[in-house]
């Protein structure tokens, strides 16, 4: 066994000469001669007309492949054992994976350069400046961001939203901008009109971006990005500033003003008289939603997402003062069961809002893949799960999505009333 | 003839030789039934289609079946067209009349035990299903056959007399093996002409034939009747009347015909030429000919024919489009063979899609092998996309060797494709041992292509092997689903009925055949019944196998349709005899220390009408031990058979169970889904009265979810006694049952189960304690019971009426019954539980059927979520221990809420009423494994562990 347990290996290769460009991953990498036949079957299906799409062994092994515009395959190889879940749950997981690293390669090379393999051995040297981005799409345990899953940025409800909203606004102006935003610990807190305009995908995306950036530690940069969707030929310019730590903002614009320029006037004129605002919003941290939201002690964590707005706020409390939790869940198992509870959900009963990704080939091939769903002659509405370690709930109305773990103690009879009880309070205490 | 039942009137295929054994027969009247007596002299007439290694199909229909389908096909004959070429009915007349003077004075027994004999020694065979019907009319009348003289008129209205003769020409399917056993004497008048081609021709007729003997010349093969059911009357296209000149361009005479049809080796399709009869109206041709073909259906179901073998052809083509592939590959390269293909150990179909498939083997033997060494595990399915279709692709791995199964995303979703592979794996073991002696003998490839032919229908079009033109919604999920578990549809019977079915049963397996059994004649037996099951009508209704056992012989009767068989049509007579593996038997057992007796297993399945038993025999162990390949013994079906006449005796109390509605009462959907304009009328008139505007409250709270608790909440809340399931299981239902179907107005204590399930949603409110309401609201469209009764009748309710209304079981809680479909399964028998075919047939309704497909698939769904929590369960494809990951971790409960709109609403101005529902599976490890999947209206919440429990104590599994 090549692969250990639980672990994803990304390959990524030249579709037509199948030279392989990059491969990532945790665990060793797999021999070429495995490289070498994993694109081999593609490729020759491929030319029987014979699209492989995806791949499963025992266990919960799985292998996806997606090639992107003719011109850049990847495959992504996943070992199955401890995160391993229901048959189309993984390949779910794997394909927004592949979704994802595409985009990202965008984001940071630009799509000519990409569709365009002019000089193989260049495009591979420019390749490595995404593979921190790629390894942070790549890395499980990064707890608390659920945007490249739900392709629905995630967000922090500020306590006092008005001020930071009004500073965002001026400050993107100022910059000569429109696309401008807020983020406290790496979730979206405010951000302009437009920026909530750019595709769902490019906002997770741009997250994401900024994670990795602030996780550098320097104060500020200036980044030239693509825009998968909006200007994927086109560079724009990412202008990030520390604000607190832990606090960043951010513009997309043209060539002005210059980093050093919007550092020094505008940084400090905007924003050093919301200090206190920000460090508020810091003190929310990871439960995203501010104290005034009043959460039952036996919710373990939640995922509420705005399916209109494209926006998701998730959470995990593990409050140890109640008595009746052993204390077996740990913080980032809470999170892995969310995660699963939403991919088993969305793969099966509720609909995901289709990103306007890429060509439309792609866009069809993935409803391909939503089989089961239409095989239902009546709509799902809510559907629960209860297993060993914790009651799951999950629901969908018009306008929202809400995932739901609570306690075992809950009785199960109960699970409907406390979901819609806390959905019911999340709303009208934000508004979200 | 008057003692005579009119089931036996109908029957005119006797031969002498059968008649002969009638009056043997009414003296024996032995309870064994030492009918098998006279089997040793009178060959059953089975024998002939025991093939070389001593396996058996033999299927007949039941006459009635025939009848029916030869009426349909006669019927619209005669209705297309004018040209009356067979009336079933009529000729049936004058071949009774025959009959009667024949046999009249001969019968003298017991009409119902010459019945049994009759069916005991019926002496039809397959192929004499053509011919014998003519044949023995041609016997009976020296004049000529019946059906022709009966349609000369019509013929002679329909065809003007100045006629052009004109060239026509006919494709026919001729299968001369289905006659090869045959014996001569049958068609020593018609010969081949009438056995195999089904055309009738009286070289002899011509002198009595005085108007129509100027359009007939001599030495021409006229056609002068055409046999039911025969290739020629199913090709629709040859007429009495017309002239045979040519098979296949070969010129044909009266003379030279035999040796001409004699020579078509087997199952072809050959070409006739014909002079017909071309009308001069020119009317007459436009309506009749498109339109005959179209209704010239086939008289048999396609499944029937399939399971005979006919014209799988036909059907694979339909499907041809769609990519669906089983291929048996070998991993092992042999490079010193020089063969094509070599590492294709078997492949079918070959369709263009499916040799698309067949074109990228390579990446299906590549992945196999690599992926082993990258997860470490078999691989078990990939996806394709073919054009517009996405292909699921199973693999099993058995030694050097590789299964693939390629199946069409749209009917098999990748959630159950696991399970469809382990299943046909299964059948396959059982019935070949395993997978290299099944695929790796040439001689194997007809039947398994057969098999796979079958196993690619189900799946892929089942509808198309059902009767009934138009195709209904495919419940493809609910075969899946239903398919897929690792246990048996049950039917539970009052318990004397039970008591009594189990008896016969045991009877039967103790071998104690009387004078027949090997014990008499002092030698070691045969076999050893190692236990048998018992079906009736698809249901299981007594199993005296083991779990595994009995898993193995359902896989087989399910991969082969035997169960709908049985349920829809009457079998006449079902003998299957092959040697099978059990794989709990082959693997060794359960028990360390015991070790299965080393011998060879047999499979005997008897059907006859609507029971079908299975009996699972041991060679070796025991009993003598199997030399070679042993056919089926005579005495051992004849006792089957027997023991299944002996059985005949409860068809009406089965039939009375199955008319009652099981214990717990199901609601249809439709009547949750108010039609507005009740609604409007309620609240107008609750406007005026205090009580109806509670009624009325009532019935608008209740679909919106609120608890519906009106009148008579409290007292139902106390009197709903569920733990007296078992008793009203048995008795409530029977004594309803009895007056249910004839009598719609009934005596007021005998609680209408149908009135108060159709009716039943408002049972809250006490109207159908009384028989005149449900007879009233016995009308199935009705969308509610009309309240407006309610409130007088309440007033004449006594609190004992009331009472034992709610004495029937109602497994939700609350005042109303929400419950609308429900399956249970039993993991240690291996049997489940759900509504019959009836009671769902019962509660029609537009919304109805769509849920209950919706509850499939959504079981498949909770089915699989389970099965990925439980690592090493006893499941079918148990063989992969599944190393399932942590995941979600083991799932015990999961539940579905769905919302369904009523469809084609037109009205602009509201929006479509809506309601919603639950579809909750549950898993039980204790007190016994059980899955419970169960379908209820959103109104009341339920826990379903207590209703699981509810169910299985009050169906007393």
């Amino acid at each position: 066994m090549m692969l250990r347990d639980g672990s994803t290996q990304l390959l990524c290769l030249t579709a037509s000469s199948g030279v392989p460009l990059f491969t990532r991953g945790a665990s060793k990498q797999l021999p070429f001669s495995v490289i070498g036949s994993l694109n081999g079957v593609h490729m020759f299906g491929g030319g029987q007309g014979a699209l492989l799409s995806s791949c499963e062994t025992e266990g919960g092994g799985k292998v996806v492949w997606k090639v992107f515009h003719d011109s850049v395959m990847l495959i992504a190889v996943s070992g199955g054992g401890s995160s391993g879940a229901c048959i189309g749950e993984e390949e779910r997981r794997l394909q927004r994976l592949l979704e994802n690293v595409w985009s990202c390669m965008v984001l940071v090379l630009g799509q000519d350069e990409l569709v365009n393999l002019r000089n193989i051995e260049r495009l591979k040297r420019d390749l490595r400046s995404c593979f921190c981005l790629i390894d942070k799409l790549l890395e499980e345990k990064h707890q608390g961001v659920l945007g490249d899953l739900t392709h629905c940025a995630d967000s922090l409800v500020p306590p006092n939203p008005t001020p930071l909203q009004e500073a965002v606004d001026g400050f993107a102006q100022a910059a000569d901008s429109e696309f401008g935003c807020l983020f406290v610990h790496g979730r979206i807190v405010v951000a302009t009109e437009k920026w909530w305009r750019l595709a769902p995908q490019e906002v997770v995306l741009l997250c994401a971006l900024v994670r990795t950036l602030s996780a550098s530690g320097s104060a500020s940069c200036d980044y030239p990005v693509f825009l998968p969707q909006g200007s994927p030929t086109v560079a724009h310019r990412l202008l990030r500033f520390q604000l607190l730590p832990g606090a960043d903002v951010c513009v997309l614009c043209g060539p002005t003003p210059s980093l050093q320029k919007a550092e020094t006037e505008l940084v400090g004129r905007f924003w050093s008289p919301l200090i206190e605002t920000l460090r508020s919003c810091l003190a929310v941290g990871e439960r995203c939603l501010p104290g005034s939201v009043p959460l039952r002690p036996d919710v373990l964590a939640l995922l509420l997402i705005n399916r209109e707005t494209r926006r998701s706020v998730s959470c995990v409390q593990l409050s140890s003062h109640h008595p009746l939790s052993d204390s077996s869940l740990s913080k980032s198992r809470c999170w892995e069961l969310l995660k699963l509870f939403y991919i088993f959900s969305i793969s099966r009963y509720f609909t995901q809002e289709e990103t306007l990704s890429g060509s439309p080939e792609e866009s069809t091939q993935s409803s391909h893949t939503e089989d089961f769903l239409h095989g239902f002659s009546h709509q799902p509405q809510q559907c629960y799960l209860v297993t060993e370690e914790c009651k799951s709930y999950g629901l969908q109305t018009q306008q929202h999505q809400f995932f739901l773990l609570v306690l075992p103690s809950v009785p199960t009879f109960a699970l409907r009333t406390v979901a819609t009880q806390t959905l019911a309070d999340i709303i009208s205490a934000t508004a979200f | 003839m008057a003692s005579v039942s009119p089931g036996l009137c109908s029957e005119n295929t006797l031969s002498t030789a059968q008649k002969a054994k009638e009056d043997g027969d009414t003296e024996s009247t032995s309870s064994s039934f030492s009918s098998s007596d006279y089997n040793y002299d009178l060959e059953p007439e089975w024998l002939d289609d025991i093939q070389k290694n001593g396996e058996l199909f033999y299927l007949e229909l039941s006459e009635g079946e025939e009848e029916a389908a030869l009426a349909r096909v006669a019927a619209s004959q005669c209705l297309s067209t004018n040209h009356v070429r067979f009336s079933e009915k009529e000729a049936e007349v004058i071949t009774e009349q025959a009959g009667t003077q024949r046999r009249g004075s001969r019968r003298k027994g017991e009409p119902a035990l010459k019945k049994l004999a009759r069916i005991l020694g019926r002496k039809r065979r397959p192929s004499q299903r053509k011919g014998g019907k003519d044949g023995s009319r041609g016997k009976a009348t020296p004049s000529p056959p019946a059906s022709i003289l009966k349609t000369q008129p019509g013929q002679q209205q329909g065809v003007a007399v100045q006629q052009r003769r004109r060239l026509k020409e006919a494709c026919v399917y001729l299968n001369p093996k289905r006659l090869a056993s045959s014996p001569t004497p049958l068609c020593e008048r018609g010969g081949l002409l009438e056995a195999l081609l089904g055309v009738v021709h009286r070289p002899a007729w011509t002198g009595g034939q005085t108007d129509r003997g100027a359009v007939r010349q001599d030495g021409r093969l006229t056609v002068h009747g055409l046999i039911p059911n025969s290739p020629a009357i199913k090709c629709g296209q040859i007429l009495i009347g017309d002239v045979l000149l040519a098979v296949d361009d070969v010129d044909v005479s009266p003379e030279n015909i035999e040796r001409v049809l004699s020579c078509i080796p087997g199952p072809t399709q050959v070409k006739l030429t014909l002079e017909t009869a071309a009308p001069v109206d020119s009317a007459a041709p436009s309506d009749s000919s498109p339109a005959q073909k179209m209704k010239a259906s086939p008289p048999v179901s396609q499944l029937v024919r399939l399971l005979w073998g006919e014209d799988t052809a036909e059907l694979q083509m339909a499907i041809g489009h769609i990519p669906h592939i089983v291929m048996y590959l070998s991993l092992k390269l042999d490079s010193s063979s020089l063969q094509e293909e070599e590492e294709i150990l078997y492949q079918y179909p070959v369709s263009e899609a499916s040799s698309q498939l067949k074109g990228v083997r390579g990446i299906f033997l590549t992945l196999c092998d690599m992926l082993e060494n990258v997860t470490g595990g078999h691989i078990i399915s990939s996806s394709l996309l073919l054009g517009k279709h996405l292909v699921h692709v199973g693999y099993w791995k058995e030694h050097n060797n590789l299964l693939v199964v390629g199946l069409p995303a749209e009917r098999v979703p990748l959630l159950s494709l696991q399970t469809v592979v382990g299943d046909v794996v299964r059948t396959l073991k059982v019935m070949y041992g395993s997978l290299t002696s099944a695929f790796c003998k040439p001689d194997h490839a007809p039947r398994l292509d057969h098999f796979f032919c079958l196993f690619f229908q189900q799946l892929i079009q089942p509808w198309r092997l059902r009767e009934g033109a138009p195709p209904p919604p495919p419940d493809v999920s609910g075969s899946l689903f239903l398919d897929g578990l690792p246990a048996v549809r049950w039917l539970t019977l009052p318990p004397e009925i039970k008591m009594e079915v189990d008896t016969v049963l045991s009877d039967f397996e103790s071998s104690d055949f009387g004078e027949m059994s090997e014990d008499f004649f002092g030698l070691r037996r045969l076999y050893v019944i190692l236990g048998s099951c018992l079906f009736y009508k698809s249901y299981l209704i007594a199993n005296h196998l083991p779990k595994e056992d009995l898993l193995d012989v359902c896989l087989y009767c399910q991969h082969f349709c035997l169960l709908p068989l049985a349920s829809e049509q009457r079998v006449g007579q079902l003998v299957i005899w092959r040697e099978v593996f059990p794989q709990q038997r082959a693997s060794g057992g359960p028990a360390p220390g015991f070790s299965q007796p080393q011998g060879r297993h047999f499979l005997l399945i008897v059907g006859l009408r609507h029971f079908m038993q299975c009996v699972l025999l041991e060679a070796g162990g025991c009993a003598s031990p199997a030399l070679g390949s042993p056919g089926p013994d005579c005495v051992y079906v004849d006792q089957v058979k027997a023991t299944l006449l002996q059985l005949n005796t409860l068809e009406a109390a089965m039939e009375e169970r199955l008319n009652v509605p099981s214990t717990p009462c199901l609601s249809c959907a439709d009547w949750f889904l108010p039609a507005t304009t009740t609604r409007d009328r309620l609240d107008s008139l609750a406007s005026s009265s205090p009580v109806l505007s509670k009624l009325a409250g009532a019935i608008r709270g209740s679909p919106s979810g609120h608890r519906g608790r009106s009148l008579f909440g409290e007292k139902s809340r106390r009197s709903s006694p569920q733990r007296s399931l078992s008793d009203s299981g048995s008795e409530g239902p029977m004594d309803a049952g009895s007056g249910l179907p004839a009598a719609p107005g009934l005596s007021p204590h005998s609680t209408s189960d149908s009135g108060r399930r159709i009716g039943g949603r408002r049972d809250s409110l006490g109207s159908d304690g009384s028989g005149g309401s449900g007879g009233l609201f016995k009308m199935p469209r009705m969308k509610h019971p009309n309240p407006f009764y309610l409130g007088t009748l309440k007033k004449t309710l006594t609190d004992r009426e009331t009472e034992e209304m709610y004495n029937t079981t109602k497994l939700t809680s609350g005042t109303e019954n929400t419950l609308f479909h429900y399956v249970l399964m039993e993991t240690v028998q291996g049997i489940f539980i759900a509504p019959t075919h009836r009671e769902v047939a019962q509660l029609s309704g537009s919304i109805h059927p769509q849920l209950i497909c919706n509850f499939h698939h959504c079981c498949l769904s909770i089915r699989a979520a389970f099965q990925q929590s439980l690592p090493a369960r006893g499941c079918r494809a148990a063989d992969r221990s599944q190393r399932s990951g942590w995941g979600l971790g083991p799932v015990k409960e999961h539940g579905v809420l769905f919302q369904c709109k009523p469809e084609n609403w037109t009205d602009q101005k509201k929006p479509a009423p809506t309601m919603t529902y639950w579809v909750i599976g549950r898993m039980l490890l204790e007190p016994v494994p059980q899955e419970f999947y169960v379908c209820f209206h959103d109104s009341v919440p339920e826990v379903p562990v207590e209703m699981a429990f509810r169910l299985s104590f009050g169906l007393g599994l």
